[in-house]
C-alpha cells in the first residue's frame, strides 16, 4: 500500500434536510421515493466532500441507515425491532430481536455501493455490521447460545459480502465495534469472521472501537482481515506500548479524531499522532482516519475535522519525502 | 424487619419513555430543555409527572417493594458524582459489556459529601406512593471501578474516601425511615480480586445504618465472594441468576442467614420468562431456605428494556410469584 493513505469509517452526519425528510417519512407524511431522493442529494454530498479533500478510499455515508445494527436486521429475515432503548443521555434507538432462524432474502447494500461507486474513480469501501456486533446488540428469543446466534448471522452476512464481491467491491470494512468488550470471546467473533469472508478476494478490513483493546491485544491480530482499524485517539494511544512486545502484523487504520467531542484537533495535534504511529509502524502500513463514524458531529465539524486530518497527512508525508 | 413470603422488588431503573402512540414526554422535556425552551424548574415538573407515572406502573404490575424508576438519573454513576465534591464529569464510556453508554466521572480532587444527593428524590416518591418505595444508592465500589482518581495513587484510598462519602448519605436517608435502603454493586461480579477492600468498603458505607439494607450485585454471580457477603452488614444480598449463571449453584449447594433477592427475571432480554420452569428450578433452594427469606426482582435495573415489555415481563414475574407463596 502507498504511505499513509486515508479514509474514514464510515458513517457521516446527515444533513439537516435529510433529517428533516427521515422525520417526515418516520410521521408518515412523505413517501418512501421521497426520503430516497434526500438520501441520494446526501449521499453525493457526501462523496463530493471526501473527493475534494483528496481522501484516499471513500465512504458513502450511510445516508440511509439509522442504527447500525438495526439497520441490517431490518433486512433480515427472523428479526424484528424493538421499541425504544436508551443508550445514554437523551439518546434513544431501537433494538433487533432475533424472534425465528435469520435469513437472507436479498442483498441488502449492493444498489447503494454500486450507486456510490458510480459516483468516484476511486475506491468505495462496503460496509457491514459484523456477525458478532449484531448478536451483541439484538435482544435473542429464538436461539439457545451467543455463538449459536452469532454463527447464523455469520452464514447470512457472508452471503451479503459474496454479493458485494460479485457487484465489484474490493474494499469490504466489517464493523465489529462490540469486540472489544468480553475477551473471552475474542475466538468467537474470530471464527464468525472467517465464515463471514471466507473464500472472498477483497481486502477486508475489521473496525473496533470503544473499548479496552490492551485485553484483546495481541488476539486480535488474528482476526481474518489486512487490515485492523482501530480507536486511538479517544484512548490516548496506550496501545502503542504493547507492539513493542508483539509487533502489530497488519495494516492498521490508525484513528486519530476523536469522534466524541465538538473540538476540532488542530493540524499539529493531529501530525503529533501519525509520527507517533511512525515510531512503531512504516508508513505503508498505516492508514490514517477518524476513531469512529462521524455521524454524531455535525456537517460543519466533521468537514474541518478531516480537513485537519488531510493536511497532517499531507505535511507529514512532506517533511519524511513520502509519496 | 420481616418481609412476606416471596416479596417482589426491582432493582433500580425504570424505562423513562414509553412507544407510541403513547407519549415520550421525558425525552420531548430533555430536547426542548437542551435548547433551551424549558426552564429547569419546568424540566423538573415533567420528570415528577414521569417519576409518578412509572411508579403507578410498577404497582399496577403488583410489585411490592418499588423504586422511583431514577427518572432524574442520566445514569447511576453522574447522579452522584456530579453532587460529590471532588469529581468532574469526563467522557462517555461503556456501561460493562452492554451497548449502552454513561459520562465517566474523575476524580480530580478528594472526594467529599456536602449535602443530600438521593433525599429530595425519595421524599418526592415516597409521598407520591401507596406502595412503599426504596431509594437506592450506587455503591461506592462500582462508583470508584467506573470512575477515574487522577488524584489518587491508590485505589483503595479512592474506594475508601468514596465509601465515607456515601455513608453520610445513607445515614442522611435513614432519617427519613424508608423500608430499606438498597445499595448497588454490579462491579464487584466483575472484579473478585478486590473482595477485600470491597468488605471494607461496605462496612464503612454502614456505619451507623441501623435500619434493613439490602446490598445488590448483578451482571454477574459471586462465586468467591460468599463470606464477603455472609459478614457484611447487610440483612439483603441481591444476586443475579440470569447472567450469573453459577450463582444457582452457590445458593443450593451453601446455608444463607440472610435474605436473597433472586434477579430471576432477565431485565437484559426481551424473551418472556418461562416461571413454571423457573419455579422447578427453585425447589430445592425453597427448601433450605424459607421464603419469608427470598425476595424476588429483575436481574438488575429494568432500563435495557422496552417500556412496554418491561412492564409485561414484570406483571408476570407478580403473577407467578403469587402462585408459589403459601
Amino acid at each position: 500500500m502507498p504511505a499513509l493513505q486515508t479514509t474514514t469509517v464510515g458513517s457521516f452526519p446527515k444533513p439537516p434536510y435529510l433529517q428533516r425528510a427521515r422525520n417526515a417519512y418516520a410521521r408518515g407524511e412523505i413517501p418512501m421515493e421521497e426520503l430516497e431522493k434526500s438520501e441520494i442529494t446526501a449521499t453525493k454530498q457526501v462523496v463530493a466532500l471526501q473527493e475534494k479533500l483528496g481522501i484516499d478510499v471513500l465512504v458513502d455515508g450511510e445516508m440511509y441507515r439509522g442504527d447500525m445494527a438495526t439497520y441490517f436486521a431490518e433486512n433480515l429475515g427472523g428479526f424484528t425491532i424493538s421499541g425504544l432503548v436508551r443508550s445514554y443521555g437523551n439518546r434513544y434507538y431501537r433494538k433487533p430481536i432475533v424472534v425465528g432462524p435469520v435469513e437472507f432474502k436479498k442483498p441488502i447494500t449492493v444498489e447503494r455501493w454500486l450507486f456510490a461507486q458510480s459516483l468516484t474513480k476511486k475506491p468505495m469501501k462496503a460496509i457491514l455490521t459484523g456477525p458478532y456486533t449484531m448478536m451483541d446488540w439484538s435482544f435473542n428469543e429464538y436461539y439457545g447460545t451467543r455463538e449459536d446466534t452469532a454463527m447464523a448471522l455469520a452464514e447470512v452476512l457472508h452471503l451479503e459480502v459474496k454479493a458485494l464481491y460479485e457487484a465489484g467491491a474490493r474494499h469490504i470494512q466489517v464493523d465489529e465495534p462490540a469486540l472489544s468488550v468480553r475477551p473471552e470471546e475474542v475466538g468467537l467473533a474470530q471464527k464468525t469472521l472467517a465464515v463471514v469472508t471466507d473464500g472472498i478476494d477483497a481486502k477486508f478490513y475489521v473496525h473496533v472501537c470503544y473499548g479496552d483493546f490492551q485485553k484483546i491485544y495481541p488476539r486480535i491480530l488474528n482476526l481474518p482481515c489486512q487490515h485492523l482499524d482501530l480507536e486511538l485517539a479517544n484512548s490516548r494511544y496506550e496501545l502503542f506500548e504493547q507492539f513493542k512486545a508483539h509487533p502489530f502484523t497488519k495494516e492498521l487504520g490508525l484513528g486519530v479524531l476523536d469522534v466524541h467531542t465538538h473540538v476540532v484537533e488542530t493540524v499539529e495535534q493531529v501530525k503529533e499522532r501519525i509520527l507517533r504511529a511512525l515510531e512503531y509502524l512504516p508508513p505503508e502500513q498505516i492508514m490514517v482516519d477518524p476513531d469512529c463514524g462521524l455521524k454524531t458531529r455535525t456537517w460543519e465539524e466533521a468537514k474541518v475535522k478531516l480537513e485537519a486530518m488531510v493536511e497532517a497527512v499531507r505535511q507529514v508525508k512532506k517533511e519524511k519525502h513520502l509519496t | 424487619m420481616d418481609f412476606q413470603s416471596l416479596t417482589t422488588t426491582v432493582v433500580g431503573d425504570y424505562p423513562k419513555i414509553p412507544n407510541r402512540p403513547k407519549q415520550a414526554k421525558h425525552r420531548q422535556a430533555m430536547a426542548r430543555f437542551a435548547k433551551g425552551e424549558i426552564t429547569f424548574e419546568e424540566l423538573q415538573t415533567v420528570e415528577n409527572e414521569v417519576t409518578i407515572e412509572v411508579m403507578q406502573e410498577q404497582a399496577e404490575a403488583g410489585v411490592d417493594i418499588i423504586t422511583d424508576g431514577q427518572i432524574g438519573w442520566e445514569d447511576a454513576q453522574t447522579y452522584f458524582a456530579a453532587k460529590l465534591d471532588g469529581f468532574e464529569i469526563t467522557g462517555l464510556i461503556r456501561y460493562f459489556d452492554s451497548n449502552c453508554y454513561y459520562r465517566r466521572p474523575s476524580a480530580v480532587g478528594r472526594v467529599a459529601w456536602k449535602k443530600p444527593i438521593t433525599v429530595q428524590d425519595y421524599r418526592f416518591a415516597h409521598d407520591n406512593s401507596d406502595r412503599p418505595v426504596k431509594p437506592i444508592i450506587t455503591g461506592p465500589y462500582t462508583l470508584a471501578k467506573l470512575s477515574l482518581h487522577p488524584a489518587y495513587d491508590r485505589f483503595g484510598d479512592f474506594v475508601l474516601d468514596l465509601a465515607d462519602a456515601l455513608n453520610h448519605e445513607m445515614l442522611a436517608l435513614q432519617q427519613e425511615r424508608p423500608i430499606l435502603i438498597q445499595v448497588n454493586e454490579p462491579a464487584i461480579t466483575w472484579h473478585k480480586e478486590d473482595a477485600e477492600i470491597f468488605a471494607e468498603a461496605m462496612n464503612r458505607v454502614m456505619k451507623r445504618v441501623e435500619i434493613p439494607c439490602a446490598l445488590y450485585t448483578y451482571f454477574g454471580d459471586v462465586v468467591g465472594l460468599e463470606d464477603v457477603l455472609k459478614q457484611s452488614p447487610f440483612q439483603i444480598i441481591g444476586v443475579d441468576m440470569v447472567w450469573g449463571k453459577a450463582n444457582w449453584e452457590l445458593i443450593t449447594s451453601d446455608s444463607w442467614e440472610k435474605t436473597l433477592a433472586l434477579g430471576l427475571l432477565d431485565a437484559r432480554n426481551t424473551k418472556m420468562e418461562n416461571w413454571d420452569g423457573i419455579f422447578e428450578q427453585l425447589a430445592p433452594i425453597f427448601r433450605t431456605i424459607p421464603k419469608d427469606r427470598i425476595m424476588i426482582n429483575p436481574s438488575c435495573g429494568l432500563e435495557f428494556l422496552p417500556r412496554e415489555v418491561a412492564f409485561a415481563k414484570l406483571t408476570h414475574m407478580v403473577n407467578a410469584v403469587k402462585k408459589h407463596r403459601n
